[in-house]
C-alpha cells in the first residue's frame, strides 16, 4: 500500500510541476537557512574530545579580590596563579594534571639566508600530550624527567615541521628559538580541535600552537608570555620573582580524573590546599573551588557566540514562515484535485486511505525540499566562509549528522504542514465533486 | 422596450467558426412574459448572454429602452446590467459565504444607494419572497426553492426593466418548481417584464409568448416540433 | 466599499486569510528585530576611535637574539622613523584602539583597598604620543621628554603623571569632569598619579568593552622584548611609506623580527568583522523573507481567486465593473494585511523582549513598527495585484455556464 501511495504521490507531483516546484522551493529555502545556522551552532558547540571529555576537568581556585562584587555573588577567575599551579603540579594528586600558558617565540632556522620568523608556542608539562590525546606523526611528547631536569626539548606541529624540515622525521634534530637550541622530541600530526578547549581565554576557535616547550624551561630562560594576565593586587616588589609570587593569574590548569571517586578526592584535596593557604593570609573570598569538565567549561566560557544563537532563532522563525507558505500551497493543491479524492471515496477508499495518500505526498515534497535545502545550506555555509574568512574554515563541516538532520527536519516540517490540508481533503464527501448530468 | 435586430454571433477557435446565432431578431414590450425555447446547442445560452449584455455579439443591433446598447464599453455594460436587468440563474449563483441579506445587497452596492435605502429594498424584497425571517441565514441552510427565491429577490431589488431567467426551475423538484413559477407569474402580473429561457415546454406555456430557437435562428415552433417528432420516430 | 460583506464572507472561509495574516505577522517580527540588530551594529561600527585612522599604521618588532639590546633598538628605530620624509610622527607602544589585545588597569579617586575602582585601558607612550595618534588635548599639557621612563616587563611602579580621556574623567568625577585636571587618582589601590591633561576622545583596544571610551596615556617606554610601532603619515602617503618602513626596520637590526604590519583601517575592519558580517547576513535574510512572503501571498491569493470564479462572474453579471472586482480583492487583502501587521506588531514586541532578556539586545526604535507595518501592507497589496487583476478579467458570461 505504501508503495502505491508513493506512486500516486509521484504522479501527483508530476502532474502539476509549477505548484510542486513552488512547494519544494518554499521548504528548501526554509531548510537552507535553518541548516546553515544549525550547522554553525552545532560545530561551535561540538565536543572536541568526546572520548574523554568527562574525565578532563578545568580547575578554578578563587583567589580573587573580596572587594570586587558582581551581581549574583563572586565568580572564581578563569586562570590560575603561578604559586597555586606549581603547588598543584607538585602535589600530583590527580591521575594526570597540566599547567600551561601561551607564548610566542622566534624560530631561527639554520642557514645563512634563512630568515627568522615568529611562531605561537605553548609552555606546558609532559602530561599535556597523553591527557589531550594529541596525535603524533613522529616521536612523542617528553616525560616527567625532562620537566624536572629542564631539558630543552620541543614538540613541533605538522606545519612547522614542514616549514623547517620539509616534513621529514626531525626527531633528534635541533631548532633554535630566541637564541636557544632545543631538541625535537616529537612532531604532531594534523591537529585542530574545535573549539581549542584547553585554552579559550585567547580565542576559542584559533589554530592550536605551532610549538610546545616545557613550562619550567620557558621560565628559566625568561622566554615571553603571551596570553591574558590579570592582577587584582600589585605584586610585592619589582622583578620576575615578585611577579611569580603574586596573585596575578595567567595559567590554565587541567586535571584528568577518571571517575567520580577521583573527582571527589581531588576536590577534597583542593579544599584542603586552599584552607591551608587561607591560614597563610591568602584567598580572602569564601572558598569556591571548581572542577568543570570540558563541555561544562565551554558552556561557562560562552564559547557559542550569541550572534550564532540569534541567527539560529531567526532562521527557525524563517522556517515557520516557509511552512505557513507550504500549508497554503498544499491546501491549494489538495483541494484543487478534490474530484480525484471524491472519486476515490466513491470507489471505496476510506478516510484513512486518503489521509495516508495525502500525507505520503506531503512527505515526498518534504524529501524533495530537504535535498534541495541541503544544497542551499551548503551554499549558505560557503557564504559564511566568504564573510568570515579563514577564521571559520574548520567551523563549517556538513557531516552525516547534519545531512540526516536536514532531510529529517524537512520531512517532519512538510508532514506537519500537510496535516491541515490533508484533513480538509479527507472531509470531501464521496462523489460530491462529481457532476452527474 | 427591448429590441434585438438581426443579431449574429460567431465564435472563432483557430480555423473553426461556430455560428451560435444567425440573423436573430426579437421584440419585447413592457409587461411581456416571453419564453425562449430550443434544444441544447441551439444557441439559447448565447441568446441569454447577449440579451443580458454578458457578451458582445458579432453583428446586428440591440436597443434597450430606446438606447443602442450594441457596443458599450465594459463599464457602461456593467451599469446597464446593474440598473436595467435582473438575472435569475439555473444554479441560483448565490454567494455561499454571504448571508441572505448580503446576497441581495450585492447589486445594490454597485448602484451606489445609501445604507438606509439598501436596507429598505432588501427587507422589502425578502419579505415579498417570504424569507425575511431568515435574513441572516446562509444559502447552504436553504432548500433549492428557497435559494431561487432569494435570487429572485436579488434580481428585483434594483427595480430592473426586465428579468432574464435561465432555466429558473432546472435544479428544482416539481413542487418547488411550481412555487417559483407561481412567484414569477405574480411578478409579471405586477408589471415586470420577464424573458425566460428554458428547454421545458411545460414551463414555456406559462409565458404569454414563445420564441423558439433552432440552429441559431428563430424558428416556427409548430414546424420544428413536428420535425423533431418525425426524427425520433 | 462593501467592508462589512467582505469581512463577513472572509470570516466564513478563514483559512486562506489566516495563513496570509500569520505569514505577514511572523515576517514582520523577524524583519523588525533583524533591522534593529543591524541598526545597533551599524551604530557600533560608526563610532570613531578618536585617532587619525586613515593615516596610521602599526608594525610589530620582536627581539629574539641573545645580543638584542631593546633600549638602543627602540631609540634608534624611533629616530629613523621620525626623520623619514612623509612621516608626521612615530611612537613605540603596547596597543592601539580596536586591535583586541592590550592592557587594562583600575583607577580610583580615593586610596584604599575597599574603594570601588574604575577600569581603564592603558597605552604606554612618550611625548610624541598625542601627535602620533592624532588625539586632541582638551585641557592641561602633554608629557615632556623628562616625564618618560623605561619600564621592564616585571616592573610594577607607575609614573606619577597621566593623561586621561574626558569619558574617564566623567566616570571618575561625574559631577564635574573638567575638574579632573590636576586631581590625584590612585592605581593599585594606593599609588597616586596626577591627571596632567584631558584628551577629547580615544577608544580602548576592545570594541565590545563597556569601558571602551575610558583610556589613560602613561609616559613610559616599554622593554617587553616585543613592541609595536605606531606611525602616522602625511595624508595620502601611507601606502607608499609602509613597505619602506618595513624594509628600513628589517635592515637596521637583525636581532629582531618585524611582522604584522597593518593599517588602522585594516584593524578596524577586523575588529568589526562579525558585526559587518551580521549586517550582511541579516540584509540577505530580510530580502529573502520578503520574497518568500510575497510569493506566498501571490500563491494563496491566486488559489482563493480561482475558487471564486463563479462568484466573480455572478458579480459581474449583477453589475460589477472590472475595477469593482479589482477593488474587492485589493480591499479583502488589505483587511487581511491589517490583521497581519497588528498581530505582527504584538509578535515583534514579544520577540524583542525575549531577545533583550536572552541575548541582551537593544530595544527596537519605536518608529520601526509603523514603518514596517506600512511596508508590509504595501508588499501585500503589490503581491495581490496580479491575482486581483486576473480576477477582474473573469468574463461575466461565466455566470451562465452550467458546469
Amino acid at each position: 500500500m505504501f508503495s502505491y501511495y508513493l506512486k500516486l504521490g509521484w504522479l501527483s507531483i508530476h502532474r502539476n510541476p509549477l505548484l510542486s516546484s513552488l512547494m519544494i522551493a518554499a521548504i528548501a529555502v526554509g531548510i537552507g537557512a535553518s541548516m546553515t545556522t544549525i550547522t554553525v551552532n552545532y560545530t561551535m558547540s561540538s565536543n572536541p574530545i568526546p572520548q574523554k571529555s568527562d574525565q578532563l576537568f578545568y580547575v578554578q581556585l578563587d583567589n580573587w579580590d573580596p572587594n570586587d562584587k558582581r551581581e549574583g555573588g563572586f565568580e572564581p577567575p578563569d586562570q590560575m596563579t603561578y604559586l597555586d599551579a606549581m603547588a598543584l603540579m607538585k602535589a600530583h594528586k590527580a591521575y594526570r594534571q597540566v599547567a600551561s600558558n601561551r607564548s610566542g617565540l622566534v624560530l631561527e632556522p639554520a642557514g645563512e639566508d634563512a630568515r627568522p620568523f615568529s611562531v605561537t608556542a605553548r609552555n606546558t608539562w609532559a602530561d599535556f600530550f597523553p591527557m589531550f590525546d594529541l596525535p603524533f606523526l613522529y616521536g612523542s611528547g617528553w616525560d616527567d624527567a625532562a620537566d624536572r631536569n629542564l631539558e630543552k626539548v620541543v614538540v613541533l606541529s605538522k606545519e612547522t615541521n614542514e616549514r623547517v624540515f620539509g616534513g621529514e622525521n626531525s626527531v633528534g634534530r635541533s631548532v633554535r628559538f630566541n637564541g636557544i637550541d632545543f631538541t625535537v622530541v616529537g612532531v604532531l600530526d594534523k591537529y585542530y580541535p574545535v573549539p581549542k578547549f584547553y585554552d579559550v581565554t585567547t580565542g576559542a576557535f584559533d589554530e592550536p600552537e605551532e610549538v610546545y616547550i616545557p613550562f619550567n624551561v620557558a621560565l628559566e630562560y625568561k622566554l615571553p608570555r603571551n596570553g591574558n594576565t590579570s592582577c587584582w593586587k600589585k605584586p610585592d616588589g619589582d622583578g620576575l620573582d615578585a611577579f611569580l609570587n603574586s596573585e596575578c593569574i595567567w595559567i590554565q590548569f587541567w586535571a584528568q580524573l577518571r571517575n567520580k571517586k577521583e573527582k571527589q578526592e581531588y576536590m577534597d584535596f583542593l579544599n584542603a590546599y586552599v584552607g591551608q593557604q587561607k591560614r597563610l593570609g591568602r584567598f580572602p573570598r569564601p572558598m569556591d573551588n571548581r572542577l568543570s569538565n570540558v563541555m561544562e567549561w565551554m558552556e561557562n566560557q560562552k564559547v557559542v557566540d550569541d550572534d550564532a544563537r540569534v541567527l539560529l532563532g531567526l532562521s527557525l522563525l524563517f522556517l515557520v514562515v516557509c511552512l505557513l507558505n507550504t500549508i497554503g500551497l498544499l491546501l491549494a493543491k489538495f483541494l484543487g484535485k478534490s474530484t480525484d479524492s471524491s472519486l476515490r471515496r466513491a470507489l471505496g477508499a476510506s478516510r484513512a486511505n486518503l489521509f495516508a495518500q495525502h500525507m505520503v505526498e506531503a512527505g515526498l515534497i518534504g524529501l524533495g525540499g530537504g535535498i534541495l535545502g541541503l544544497g542551499l545550506s551548503w551554499l549558505g555555509l560557503q557564504g559564511i566562509k566568504a564573510l568570515f574568512g579563514d577564521i571559520v574554515v574548520y567551523l563549517i563541516q556538513l557531516d552525516w549528522v547534519m545531512v540526516l538532520t536536514a532531510i529529517g527536519l524537512a520531512i517532519v516540517s512538510a508532514l506537519l504542514a500537510g496535516l491541515y490540508p490533508t484533513w480538509r481533503a479527507c472531509r470531501i464527501a464521496p462523489a460530491s465533486q462529481l457532476k452527474i448530468q | 422596450m427591448l429590441s434585438l435586430q438581426n443579431i449574429s454571433m460567431v465564435y472563432r477557435a483557430g480555423l473553426v467558426e461556430t455560428h451560435a446565432l444567425r440573423d436573430f431578431s426579437l421584440e419585447v414590450d413592457e409587461g411581456d412574459f416571453v419564453s425562449v425555447t430550443g434544444p441544447s446547442g441551439s444557441g439559447k445560452t448565447t441568446f441569454l448572454n447577449i440579451t443580458g449584455l454578458l457578451e458582445r455579439f458579432t453583428d446586428g443591433r440591440y436597443f434597450l429602452d430606446g438606447r443602442d446598447v450594441s457596443k458599450l464599453s465594459d463599464a457602461e455594460a456593467s451599469a446597464v446590467r446593474n440598473q436595467k436587468i435582473g438575472f435569475i440563474f439555473q444554479s441560483f449563483n448565490l454567494i455561499p459565504d454571504l448571508n441572505l441579506f448580503d446576497n441581495v445587497d450585492v447589486p445594490l452596492r454597485y448602484r451606489g444607494f445609501s445604507a438606509a435605502e439598501r436596507k429598505r429594498r432588501i427587507e422589502r424584497m425578502l419579505e415579498m419572497v417570504g424569507l425575511a425571517s431568515r435574513m441572516k441565514h446562509l444559502p447552504s441552510q436553504l432548500s433549492g426553492g428557497q435559494q431561487q427565491r432569494v435570487a429572485i429577490a436579488r434580481a428585483l431589488a434594483g427595480e430592473p426593466r426586465f428579468l432574464l431567467a435561465d432555466e429558473p426551475t432546472g435544479n428544482l423538484d416539481s413542487h418547488m418548481a411550481l412555487s417559483v413559477m407561481e412567484l414569477l407569474a405574480e411578478i409579471n402580473r405586477n408589471g415586470t417584464t420577464i424573458i425566460m429561457v428554458t428547454h421545458d415546454p411545460a414551463l414555456a406555456v406559462m409565458a404569454s409568448r414563445n420564441v423558439h430557437i433552432l440552429d441559431g435562428r428563430v424558428s416556427d415552433p409548430e414546424t420544428d416540433t413536428q420535425l423533431a417528432a418525425a426524427a425520433s420516430a | 466599499m462593501e467592508f462589512g460583506p467582505i469581512w463577513r464572507a472572509m470570516m466564513r472561509n478563514k483559512t486562506g486569510a489566516v495563513l496570509i495574516a500569520l505569514q505577514i505577522a511572523v515576517t514582520m517580527a523577524i524583519m523588525v528585530n533583524a533591522i534593529s540588530i543591524m541598526q545597533e551594529r551599524a551604530r557600533l561600527m560608526a563610532r570613531p576611535s578618536g585617532i587619525d585612522e586613515h593615516n596610521i599604521f602599526t608594525i610589530s618588532s620582536i627581539g629574539f637574539a641573545a645580543d638584542f639590546n631593546e633600549r638602543v633598538t627602540i631609540e634608534e628605530d624611533l629616530a629613523a622613523l621620525r626623520s623619514m620624509p612623509g612621516v608626521v610622527d612615530a611612537i613605540q607602544t603596547n596597543a592601539v584602539p580596536l586591535a583586541d589585545s592590550g592592557w587594562s588597569m583600575e583607577l580610583q579617586t580615593e586610596p584604599g583597598a575597599e574603594i570601588d575602582a574604575t577600569s581603564v585601558a592603558v597605552y604606554f607612550v612618550d611625548e610624541h604620543g598625542l601627535n602620533t595618534f592624532g588625539v586632541h588635548l582638551l585641557a592641561g599639557e602633554n608629557f615632556k621628554a623628562s616625564d618618560v621612563n623605561w619600564r621592564e616587563g616585571s616592573d610594577t611602579q607607575w609614573p606619577n603623571k597621566i593623561l586621561i580621556t574626558r569619558a574617564m574623567a566623567a566616570t571618575l568625577f561625574p559631577d564635574d569632569p573638567d575638574s579632573a585636571l590636576g586631581k590625584t587618582v590612585y592605581i593599585n589601590d594606593d599609588e597616586p598619579m596626577t591627571v596632567t591633561g584631558i584628551i577629547e576622545q580615544m577608544q580602548a583596544p576592545w570594541s565590545t568593552w563597556k569601558a571602551v571610551e575610558r583610556v589613560m596615556l602613561v609616559p613610559s617606554h616599554t622593554l617587553f622584548k616585543g613592541t609595536r610601532y605606531v606611525i602616522r603619515t602625511e595624508p595620502g602617503m601611507r601606502d607608499q611609506l609602509m613597505p619602506k618602513v618595513e624594509a628600513l626596520l628589517a635592515e637596521r637590526n637583525k636581532s629582531r623580527i618585524v611582522r604584522s604590519m597593518r593599517t588602522m583601517d585594516e584593524i578596524r575592519e577586523r575588529s568589526y568583522l562579525t558585526d559587518a558580517s551580521m549586517i550582511k547576513i541579516l540584509t540577505f535574510t530580510i530580502i529573502l523573507l520578503t520574497a518568500v512572503t510575497a510569493l506566498g501571498i501571490v500563491g494563496l491569493a491566486s488559489f482563493s481567486v480561482n475558487r471564486r470564479t463563479r462568484q466573480i462572474g455572478t458579480r459581474r453579471a449583477l453589475g460589477a465593473t472590472r475595477t469593482a472586482i479589482l477593488r474587492y480583492f485589493m480591499t479583502e487583502n488589505l483587511m487581511i494585511s491589517i490583521v497581519g501587521v497588528v498581530l505582527g506588531a504584538a509578535l515583534t514586541a514579544a520577540l524583542n523582549m525575549f531577545m533583550i532578556e536572552t541575548f541582551s539586545l537593544t530595544r527596537i526604535a519605536w518608529y520601526l513598527l509603523p514603518v514596517a507595518m506600512l511596508v508590509l501592507l504595501g508588499v501585500g497589496q503589490l503581491a495581490v495585484l496580479g491575482p486581483a487583476r486576473k480576477a477582474s478579467r473573469v468574463p461575466p458570461a461565466v455566470a451562465t455556464r452550467t458546469v
